[in-house]
């Protein structure tokens, strides 16, 4: 089975771990405490295809900036977050995008962006269209998505393994890694 | 005011009343009143019937007796008027004076009876007056011209009359035809008359002599043209002569006004060069200030050349004066001065002059501060390190000692960034020296701490465990799925409180040294500024750009890092970055050997990583300053320290998937049995962290897997029935849950119940039975009986379920019989329970709860189907109670 390491990035309280765990575990954490790392594994069906994800759940506050160089270069696709309800959580991902496409060295990484807490039209402050055309000019794909209201959810990581999936055909099966931790 | 109706009724009034009578013809009236009386009369210009109109001015008075009678109180010929006074030319003057005999003062009543008065006043004088006219003052002009609007004013107001009105102005017609013989014309004719006395009596004679006359004058006449002639001719002359005087008048005329003409020029080009000459002397005046200008700025005293030039740094004073002297020249390189100017050869030459001083300046400073730099570093690094308290080193000496140089910093970052740049890197290998053995000493320190108590803890432990010396094994201490006494060495929970102090103590030592040091650093270096990197030598044109930038350089040290709006979070960014790469270059040891220093507690306690976790967390989630070095460090460490802790819960969980069983195994499985030492040990150290979340997602992990063990266990225990194992192991984990109280847990600590219960009910079921099966038997043979027709009262006729076979029935369970079954059953079940668990007596009374339950049934039966028959069983529900109890405390 091929093995898909995702990385899931953005700002403080967006919503990472929210969206990972609604799409691994189906339940929604309504209560927030802020990430350090935390990685999930969970087997899924994508174009009558199994696959095996490795999601990787990172820290979005200041602190844990220094990690991300180390995400960037062994994950294979990213989901960047931000929050509709908060413009600063929008306009922080042009520079995490342009740090991904510094540390892959190229400009093609499979990536999807999302505007999560859909849920919360009321409070919105980022409008649909400005993260279309963020998208556009990302070149990736885009979703509006509620971990709350179970919005789009599984969609985010079915379109990653497909971009993964165009980006690189699968040639010879290794056998992955079992363990995602990283020996230090 | 009387009204222009009122004014023609009384214009009316008088010509019908007073002038009608004499054949006069009242042409104008208006009425005044005199200053001192009041009663108004009437002042009326008045003319007489044609052919020989007299015009007189009347002065008429109303009668005091009655009121429609008027008197004519004076009366004047127009030449006798001397003198008209409107005494004001605007139309709202009410007085006007006469000068007749003597001075009148009139007040008019009406002002447009006074106009019209004074009009008409003025044509009727013009008209019949000869020789001296009176005089009109202060009258306007328009009113005495003939076709004067006032009229036309008057002829509309009057429309009312219309009548009187074409009357009036054909007799005005008639009037102007009528021309006054001048005087001269009259005496003459009058002489004529008188010379011709006798023409009336004869006037064909009259007639004869004056064509004869006529014809005389005819001659004298022609005789007189022919006589001017030569008169004519003179006269010609005389004006021939007088032309060319003219023109050599205007001969002259035109020279002269060919000299002024010149003048005027002359004067002109003077007027031109004054302005010139003022205009070049205000450019002076300006040239002269902006010289000034570029003077004082690009001027550097004598004496600041000197302490540019041989400055003494090392001596408060003469810092002082290079520094100032720095200043100056700093500000004179920077000054603003117009680009023009700069092309001047002495403003080059000056500048050129301050490059040279800078450069020479710069290098006394580069080399001063990197021998400082060095020298310092030296002179710590050669002291010997004696401490063998867990602290750090502080190195406040080191900053007091180079703050004094702290503007010289400034100054280089400013004007030479090369050197600034250079001088940074010298610090940096210098200090970083320093703290490199600073943090090995102190981590190395640190870790021959936790050596020391682990091995005294060891050694405690080899002592009361030497036994297991042999048995030291690779499984860590606190795995789940193993048996306790296969683990390797742990550590005591007092231990664990060490450690953990010991952790802290080494964070908090670290905190205030790094701050201070990033602190100093940013002021030293001015770092929180983000300089131009053009140099600031303006030799050439491009300088306008570089003084721009220095300029907002300065402006940038001036207002605070919040000034700007969006590009100022870049800003803060940039500079967070340089600040931060600077402290990596000055502690870039630390974060090995912090990493390094928590994963020495991993060969210590295996657990260790729980409380690194929850430690470090306090440190990293309550940092204000987010994006510094120290707090990006911690953070890193803290990600691996999550990794060790998911790993190490992951070791646990797989441990108790693979978890085996073994002949001697006890029915208590071992991962149940020690993760009530675990989840003592984790909500030791969660209790009150942030990190609970991380610890609860493992519980419920582990709690699942714990609960498909206990479950696949169960079916392949060597000794004990499956049941039992359930029941045994689901009431340890409920007992433990319901005693943790973790909120996450609760929804498994219902299940733990209500498996053990489920489990205890399929163990009475298995193992108690039916004691008295046969009784259960017969009955269910009555059961059928009666499901299939035959009555309840009428079973025991049937033959199979008679009376007596009841009582045969009966009498196989004597009470003796039924207690030693009970005794051999209570023997069993205490075989299988274990003794840790302590559920005998509980499973003992579930079954005795069973078999009062099947006796009941079994009474009720009798009493329904054999009722009366005196029929029962050999023991009652006393005896069962009794046989239970007294098993249960015989054992």
């Amino acid at each position: 089975m091929r093995e898909y390491k995702i990385v899931v990035l953005g700002s403080g309280g967006v919503g990472k771990s929210a969206l990972t765990v609604q799409f691994v575990q189906c339940i929604f954490v309504e209560k927030y405490d802020p990430t350090i790392e935390d990685s999930y594994r969970k087997q899924v069906e994508v174009d009558g295809q199994q696959c095996m994800l490795e999601i990787l759940d990172t820290a979005g506050t200041e602190q844990f900036t220094a990690m991300r160089d180390l995400y960037m270069k062994n994950g294979q696709g990213f989901v960047l977050v931000y929050s509709i309800t908060a413009q600063s959580t929008f306009n922080d991902l042009q520079d995490l995008r342009e740090q991904i496409l510094r540390v892959k060295d190229t400009d093609d990484v499979p990536m999807v962006l999302v505007g999560n807490k859909c849920d919360l039209e009321e409070e919105r402050v980022v409008g649909k269209e400005l993260g279309k055309s963020l998208a556009t000019q990302f070149n990736c794909a885009f979703m509006e998505t509620s971990a709350k209201a179970k919005v789009n959810v599984n969609d985010i990581f079915y379109d990653l393994v497909r971009q993964i999936n165009k980006k690189s055909p699968e040639k010879k099966q290794k056998k992955p890694k079992k363990s995602l931790c990283v020996l230090l | 005011m009387l009204s222009i109706g009122a004014l023609a009724n009384i214009k009316h009034t008088l010509q019908k009343e007073l002038f009608l009578a004499a054949g006069e013809r009242l042409l104008s009236v208006v009425t005044v009143v005199k200053k001192k009386d009041k009663k108004p009369c009437y002042l009326c210009v008045v003319t007489t019937a044609p052919p020989v109109p007299v015009v007189t001015l009347v002065l008429v008075k109303q009668s005091e007796q009655r009121e429609s009678e008027y008197k004519r109180k004076r009366s004047w010929q127009l030449d006798e008027i001397k003198s008209v006074d409107g005494r004001n030319e605007q139309f709202e003057t009410h007085e006007f004076d006469l000068q007749l005999e003597k001075l009148y003062k009139w007040y008019a009543l009406n002002l447009h009876e006074r106009q019209n008065f004074l009009a008409v006043l003025n044509r009727q004088i013009q008209k019949s007056v000869r020789g001296q006219r009176a005089e009109f003052r202060n009258v306007p002009a328009a009113w005495l011209s003939e076709k004067s609007p006032e009229k036309v004013a008057l002829g509309r107001a009057a429309q009312k009359a219309e009548h009187i009105d074409d009357d009036e102005e054909d007799e005005e017609e008639e009037a102007q035809e009528f021309t006054a013989l001048t005087d001269k014309e009259a005496n003459e004719l009058g002489k004529l008359f008188s010379e011709c006395d006798f023409a009336i009596k004869d006037a064909e004679q009259f007639i004869e002599q004056l064509s004869r006359e006529l014809h005389d004058l005819d001659g004298a006449n022609i005789q007189s043209v022919l006589a001017s002639e030569q008169k004519v001719l003179k006269m010609m002359e005389h004006i021939d002569n007088a032309i060319s005087e003219a023109d050599k008048f205007e001969t002259r005329l035109d020279s002269y006004e060919d000299i002024l003409g010149h003048v005027k020029e002359t004067m002109e080009k003077i007027g031109g060069k004054n302005a010139m000459i003022e205009i070049a002397n205000n450019n002076n005046i300006k040239l002269m200030k902006e010289l000034n200008k570029v003077i004082s700025q690009l001027d550097l005293p004598h004496s600041q050349q000197q302490a540019l030039d041989e400055p003494d740094l090392k001596t408060a004073n003469g810092r002082k004066a290079a520094i100032a002297a720095a200043q100056c020249l700093q500000q004179a390189m920077n000054s603003d001065i117009d680009p023009a100017l700069l092309r001047l050869e002495a403003v080059q030459d000056q500048r050129k002059r301050f490059e040279k001083w800078k450069q020479k300046f710069s290098a006394t400073v580069s080399r001063f501060m990197n021998n400082l730099f060095i020298h310092l570093g030296n002179e710590i690094g050669d002291m010997p390190v004696t401490s063998t308290d867990l602290t750090l080193p502080n190195h406040s000496n080191v900053h007091r000692e180079l703050t004094p140089y702290t503007e010289l910093m400034h100054w280089t970052k400013a004007m030479d960034r090369k050197t600034y740049d250079g001088l940074m890197r010298v610090y940096t290998a210098s200090l970083s020296k320093i703290y490199d053995r600073d943090v090995r000493n102190f981590f190395n320190l640190a870790k021959m701490q936790v050596s020391e108590k682990l091995r005294s803890s060891r050694e405690d432990l080899d002592m009361s465990t030497s036994s297991r010396k042999s048995a030291v094994s690779t499984i860590p201490y606190g795995t789940l799925g193993i048996n306790r006494d296969q683990w390797g060495p742990g550590v005591e929970s007092a231990d664990r409180i060490r450690f953990d102090a010991l952790l802290e103590k080494v964070l908090a030592e670290l905190e205030p040294i790094a701050l201070q040091e990033q602190l100093f650093c940013i002021n030293f270096f001015q770092m929180d500024v983000i300089s131009p990197t053009t140099k600031n030598t303006q030799t050439t044109l491009e300088m306008e750009k570089a003084v721009d930038m220095s300029q907002s350089a300065v402006l940038g040290t001036a207002i605070s890092p919040s000034a700007e709006g969006v590009p100022q979070k870049r800003i803060d960014r940039q500079i967070n970055e340089d600040v931060r790469k600077l402290m990596m270059g000055l502690f870039g040891c630390l974060e090995p050997e912090l990493v390094s220093f928590i994963q020495s507690f991993e060969r210590v306690d295996s657990f260790y990583s729980l409380y690194v976790l929850v430690r470090l967390t306090q440190h990293v989630m309550s940092a204000q300053d987010t994006h510094s070095f120290l707090s990006m460090t911690f953070a890193s460490a803290l990600v691996q320290v999550k990794r060790n802790f998911d790993r190490f819960m992951q070791q646990q969980l797989q441990s108790i998937r693979e978890a085996k069983l073994h002949k001697r195994s006890k029915a208590i499985l071992p991962y149940v049995e020690n993760f009530e030492n675990f989840a003592q040990t984790a909500e030791g150290i969660f209790r009150k962290s942030d990190r609970r979340t991380d610890m609860e997602k493992w519980y419920l992990q582990l709690v699942n897997a714990i609960f498909e063990g206990i479950h696949l266990h169960s079916q392949e225990h060597p000794k004990t029935p499956s049941q039992v194992v359930r029941m045994e192991n689901y009431h340890h984990m409920y007992a433990l849950l319901a005693q943790l109280k973790v909120p996450g847990l609760d929804a498994l600590k219902k299940d733990a119940k209500s498996r053990y219960n489920e489990a205890l009910k399929a163990y009475v079921t298995q193992y108690f039975g039916r004691p008295l099966e046969k009784l259960n038997l017969f009955f269910e043979g009555v059961q059928q009986k009666v499901a299939q027709g035959v009555k309840e009262t009428e079973i025991s006729y049937q033959m199979a379920f008679s009376k007596q076979e009841l009582r045969k029935v009966i009498a196989q369970y004597p009470a003796r019989e039924v207690k030693k079954g009970l005794e051999n059953l209570y023997k069993k079940v205490e075989k299988h329970l274990s003794e840790e668990e302590n559920l005998l007596q509980v499973v003992w009374h579930a079954m005795q709860e069973e078999f009062i339950a099947q006796y009941n049934y079994l009474e009720e039966r009798i009493q329904k189907c054999y009722a009366g028959a005196m029929i029962n069983l050999e023991f009652n529900i006393q005896d069962i109670l009794a046989f239970f109890s007294d098993i249960a405390r015989s054992h």
